[in-house]
């Protein structure tokens, strides 16, 4: 009698044990797969800010006293000088956020492409963001309204720069819920800043 | 003999509870982790607007209020007096020079979360000769350190991470 219930005990709890063990191992691949996400969008987002500061932090280089710095100033769009290659010739930079429907390649409907253009250069794609937003400052720090009339923009005297860089796959999505509803949940970064329309204003 | 089985499964059962603890508590430390990581892109952003808009002042008080180039050291604002000039600068928007910052304390929520960050600075001169040590006398080299971390939501256990950052400012002037 005693190893009956001996052995109905140990398949009770051998059963337990494997239920546990089975959830644990479906947990830990569900948030490993989570986390992964996460750390990818991170790293895509600081790859794409590395880049788009390096050349906003340098706006204005080598453009004589005087000369207005940015040329054109939209929400997502910008076009300024400076001497990218440090020839003494100025270049023209253009950064500029592309259209949701250029992205239907991803799943994310929030993708859309950034762009760099150079010069006279084709349109150059450097990332992909869901939030690539421009606003325009004062000294004060009064914001001017985009887009920036031609007269405004010598008044520019900072720039907020706010990015947002999403997962292309979806972390949760509910059951019945499409692809590109916004019902998904994905990972996200963000990443915001202020940058000098122009170095060297006041020494 | 079956007490015997049932303490080995009880202390079974614990050896398993401790170790699905440590499994869970490292997968919680994980996400952790990964939040951490986000909060040090929100505050290294907030550090580097912060510089951005303090490299774009004058290097001294008298250099902003003068066109000449100045080569009189002893002009410069005194180390121990390294701050606003007076009540008018109460504010970033409102400062005109680099050691403006000195000794300021601002909270700042990032945008796209309700975490708060809060910064202190600190501006001091600093040897030309050696960036890493503040001097108590005047050069035309001035240092500022930032110190940037997370106040809300609070955070768990004894470890804050603070983003730590340091910029130099010389002196310089185009005839």
């Amino acid at each position: 009698m005693s190893t009956i219930i001996d052995l109905v005990g140990s398949i009770i709890f051998g059963g337990a044990l494997l239920l546990i063990v089975i959830n644990a191992n479906e947990m830990a691949s569900e948030n490993q797969s989570v986390y992964n996400g996460d750390m990818l969008v991170q790293e895509m987002l600081v790859q794409t800010a590395h880049l788009v500061e390096g050349e906003f932090r340098n706006m204005g280089v080598g453009i004589p006293e005087g000369t207005r710095t940015i040329l054109a100033a939209d929400t997502s769009d910008v076009t300024f000088l400076y001497d990218a290659d440090r020839n003494g010739v100025v270049d023209t930079v253009r950064y500029v956020a592309g259209l949701r429907s250029e992205m239907t390649s991803s799943p994310n409907a929030l993708d859309r492409p950034l762009y760099r253009r150079l010069n006279h250069e084709s349109l150059q794609t450097v990332g992909v963001v869901t939030v690539f937003r421009l606003k325009y400052l004062r000294r004060s720090g009064e914001e001017i309204a985009p887009p920036v009339a031609l007269a405004d923009l010598s008044e520019i005297f900072s720039i907020e720069i706010t990015m947002e860089v999403q997962n292309p796959f979806t972390v949760l999505r509910s059951a019945g819920t499409q692809a590109g509803q916004r019902e998904e949940l994905y990972s996200s970064s963000l990443w915001q800043q202020t940058r000098l329309a122009s170095q060297n204003f006041r020494r | 003999m079956v007490s015997n089985h049932t303490i080995l499964t009880i202390a079974a059962f614990i050896i398993l509870t401790t170790i699905l603890q440590n499994f869970y508590r490292l997968l919680g430390a994980t996400g952790d982790d990964i939040g951490d990581a986000q909060d040090m892109i929100l505050a290294t952003t907030i550090s580097t607007s912060y510089l951005e808009l303090a490299q774009g002042l004058a290097f001294d008080a008298v250099t902003d209020t003068s066109n000449a180039a100045l080569a009189n050291m002893s002009a410069l604002t005194a180390p121990l007096a390294l701050g606003p000039e007076d009540a008018s600068e109460d504010s970033i928007q409102n400062f005109n020079d680099f050691d403006d910052f000195n000794g300021l304390t601002v909270s700042k929520q990032a945008t796209g979360s309700n975490h708060v960050f809060r910064t202190h600075f600190t501006v001091s001169y600093v040897d030309p000769a050696h960036m890493d040590q503040s001097v108590s006398y005047r050069t035309f080299v001035k240092r500022i350190d930032l110190t940037v971390w997370r106040t809300f939501p609070p955070i768990h256990g004894t470890v804050t991470d603070t983003l730590r950052t340091s910029v130099v400012l010389g002196y310089f002037h185009f005839d």
